[in-house]
């Protein structure tokens, strides 16, 4: 019986935490030691750790019906100039690659412009802005192993020439394998013009990452647009069956289409987590509502 | 939901949004009798639009062997699957299309195509569609059949493409009717690719967005048929503008074979997309097959298009296929020719019914040559 009530109560317990808020832990460290790219640094033992419960997206179409992600766990800190989230969710396989029937793992964190009167927490809506971060984890990859080329997925594709690459192919003996151009060689107009999506800077479609995330806006369902002025920056590495991803940017910006935050603020933030070995892309998604975001003062 | 009327299957049905035909629509016919499957088509899209890299299996245009040519694999079959039990009543279909037989969740019925299914863009070509029986010859029939299907985006009046994007980055344009995806806003998510039955659209691995048939508008824009219709060889294809299906213009030709006439059928009209490349359906393939493929008009059609060589007005309006780069808005015929003029009403081409023939000397004493054959 007193087993049963314990279990009961730590039941009671991580509900609570599960509704809990997300405490930005103030850390008076120089921005050389802030962990803004690095997911494993031993600073984030000082970071609470709140847990969040992940729901399929199923208020729109088209819509998650097997969900696979059951939480994410959230830890947040902050110097006084900059912020770091750290997002932890248990996943199976590592998904860093793109093709027609290939997805990648991501994960977004979304911010309100307006902190008094949040908008909806699903994207937005029309007047309601939502300031968005998104890491996935292709563009990891394009950082860490190089552009996720067509060598890299399909290393046996044979093909004899692309017109305009910078890289001629050269005339191949026979036998000999033909020379494979990076989509990066592709640099004149008329090279890039083959590659639409990148002629028309895409930013999905961006050759040259630097970053593996990206600042976007959003004003309701399938309005999310990429930021003209990129602030934010993160890593994610995946290891023993889950993500540990970092998102970080400065508290304040002179981008009006951000987020200000700053010590002492009370927000909120929500989630969104894609498991892209489940084919999870876009709206097909696991969603966190708002969650109460509370940054630490500055010490006295 | 909206309600919109669908004129090929004679009924309303539902689409996501309200039912808003362009000022002119973009339609294409193919003659599937005269396609020699010599993928001239194929390459003149390939090597206009599709060379770039990310693109080495993508094809807009492709031509394949039926029954058993599909690409992406089994595109059709699956999809017909899915779908289940398609009925028909008189012209009237009594079947689900994919927008009514979407699953909870989904907006389109359909199914994502694998890397693989991509990977053999020509298989089952001039595979037919039985056995040859040992010691069977040529009797002037063919005695096991198969045909060419070349397929392109259908530039749908109900894109099933344009419905399934969730960031409206699909777009038809109200000028032209052509289909096109806005490669700034496209994310990549390829509900456009799972939605499509036809199977049109296209993901790209570089560009990491979808990509599809884009009706060659900057040539259609300056009054030209698009490339795969300039460059076939077959004289198969003929593209111009279908009017409103409650306002058939007789002289356009277009319009009388799909309106006036009905010998060219949509493909897999069931499928409820109001698709608007239009097939005259090939003479010598059992009517099952062909009813499932284009609908319950294929018999008309076929009677129609055998009669064709003593009925003038459509005689005509066949010979325009093939001998102008120009799109043909209007025709007439006239002292046995067929004479087709463009937007503007300048004439554009004038085809005899029967062409001239002209007999020259086995030996040409101007140049001192013996002529040993036709050339
Ligand atoms: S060019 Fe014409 S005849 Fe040749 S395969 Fe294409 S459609 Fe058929
Ligand atoms: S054929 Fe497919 S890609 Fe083309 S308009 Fe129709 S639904 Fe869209």
């Amino acid at each position: 019986m007193r087993k049963l009530l314990f279990l009961s109560l730590l039941s009671l317990a991580s509900l609570a935490l599960a509704q809990s808020e997300v405490r930005v832990r103030y850390v008076n460290v120089p921005a050389d030691a802030f962990p803004a790219q690095d997911p494993l640094a031993a600073l984030w033992q000082r970071a609470p750790v709140t847990r969040v419960t992940l729901l399929p997206q199923t208020v729109t179409t088209p819509s998650l019906t097997a969900p696979s992600v059951p939480w994410l766990e959230v830890q947040a800190l902050h110097n006084g100039t900059q912020v770091a989230f750290l997002l932890r969710w248990p996943d199976a396989t590592r998904n860093a690659s793109i093709d027609v029937d290939r997805f990648t793992d991501a994960v977004a964190i979304e911010l309100p412009l307006d902190h008094q009167a949040p908008p909806s927490f699903m994207m937005g809506h029309p007047g309601g802005r939502v300031h968005i971060i998104h890491w996935k984890a292709i563009w990891q990859e394009d950082l860490d192993q190089g552009f996720q080329d067509v060598a890299s997925l399909h290393p046996n594709y044979w093909v004899d020439l692309y017109f305009f690459a910078d890289t001629p192919v050269p005339l191949y003996a026979e036998g000999e394998f033909p020379h494979h151009p990076a989509a990066r060689s592709f640099k004149t107009p008329e090279a890039l013009a083959q590659l639409s999506g990148a002629y028309v800077r895409n930013p999905v479609s961006i050759l040259d990452r630097r970053v593996p995330v990206e600042e976007a806006m959003a004003e309701g369902f399938g309005t999310l647009t990429s930021q003209p002025k990129q602030n934010a920056t993160g890593r994610g590495v995946w290891a023993g069956g889950q993500w540990q991803v970092v998102i970080s940017r400065p508290l304040v910006t002179d981008d009006a289409l951000d987020a200000q935050l700053g010590p002492g603020l009370r927000s909120v933030i929500a989630f969104a987590v894609w498991d892209g070995g489940q084919q999870n892309v876009g709206a097909r998604k696991h969603y966190a509502p708002w969650v109460p975001l509370v940054f630490e003062e500055l010490p006295q | 939901m909206a309600t919109v009327y669908n004129w090929q299957l004679k009924r309303d049905m539902a689409y996501l949004y309200e039912g808003q035909r362009p000022k002119r629509q973009i339609a294409y016919v193919f003659d599937t009798n005269k396609c020699i499957e010599c993928q001239t088509c194929t390459v003149a899209c390939k090597t206009t639009w599709t060379s770039g890299k990310g693109q080495e299996v993508m094809f807009w245009n492709n031509v394949e062997t039926k029954p058993y040519g599909c690409y992406p694999l089994r595109w059709d079959l699956k999809t017909l699957e899915l779908l289940g039990e398609q009925s028909w009543e008189g012209e009237t279909y009594t079947g689900k299309t994919v927008f009514e037989a979407a699953p909870p969740g989904e907006r389109v019925l359909g199914y994502r195509p694998e890397v693989e299914d991509y990977a053999s863009p020509n298989l089952g070509e001039d595979v037919i569609a039985g056995l040859v029986e040992k010691g069977a010859f040529f009797q002037g029939v063919h005695q096991v059949w198969m045909f060419y299907l070349a397929r392109i985006c259908n530039h749908c009046t109900y894109p099933a493409c344009l419905a399934a994007c969730p960031r409206k980055a699909i777009y038809k344009r109200q000028e032209d009717g052509i289909v096109l995806i806005d490669q700034s806003r496209c994310r990549g998510y390829r509900e456009c690719v799972k939605a499509c039955p036809y199977k049109r659209v296209f993901f790209n691995m570089v560009t990491r967005i979808s990509e599809k048939c884009i009706g060659c508008y900057p040539l259609v824009e300056q009054g030209e048929q698009p490339r795969c219709v300039q460059t076939c060889i077959g004289k198969i294809r003929l593209q111009g503008w279908l009017s409103a299906p409650e306002a058939p213009r007789r002289d356009n030709p277009i319009d009388y074979l799909v309106y006036v006439r009905k010998v060219a059928l949509p493909l897999y009209p069931q499928f409820g997309l109001e698709p608007n490349v239009y097939y005259i359906p090939p003479v010598h393939v059992p009517r099952d097959f062909l009813v499932q493929m284009f609908g319950p008009g294929v018999d008309a059609a076929i009677a129609a298009y055998r009669a064709a060589k003593d009925d003038p007005e459509l005689l005509g309006a066949l010979l325009l296929f093939g001998n102008t780069p120009r799109i043909v808005t209007s025709y007439k015929v006239q002292d046995q020719q067929a004479i087709g003029y463009d937007e503007a009403g300048r004439e554009v081409v004038r085809v005899p019914f029967q062409e001239p023939v002209y007999i020259r000397p086995y030996f040409d004493a101007e140049r001192g040559v013996y002529r040993h054959n036709i050339t």
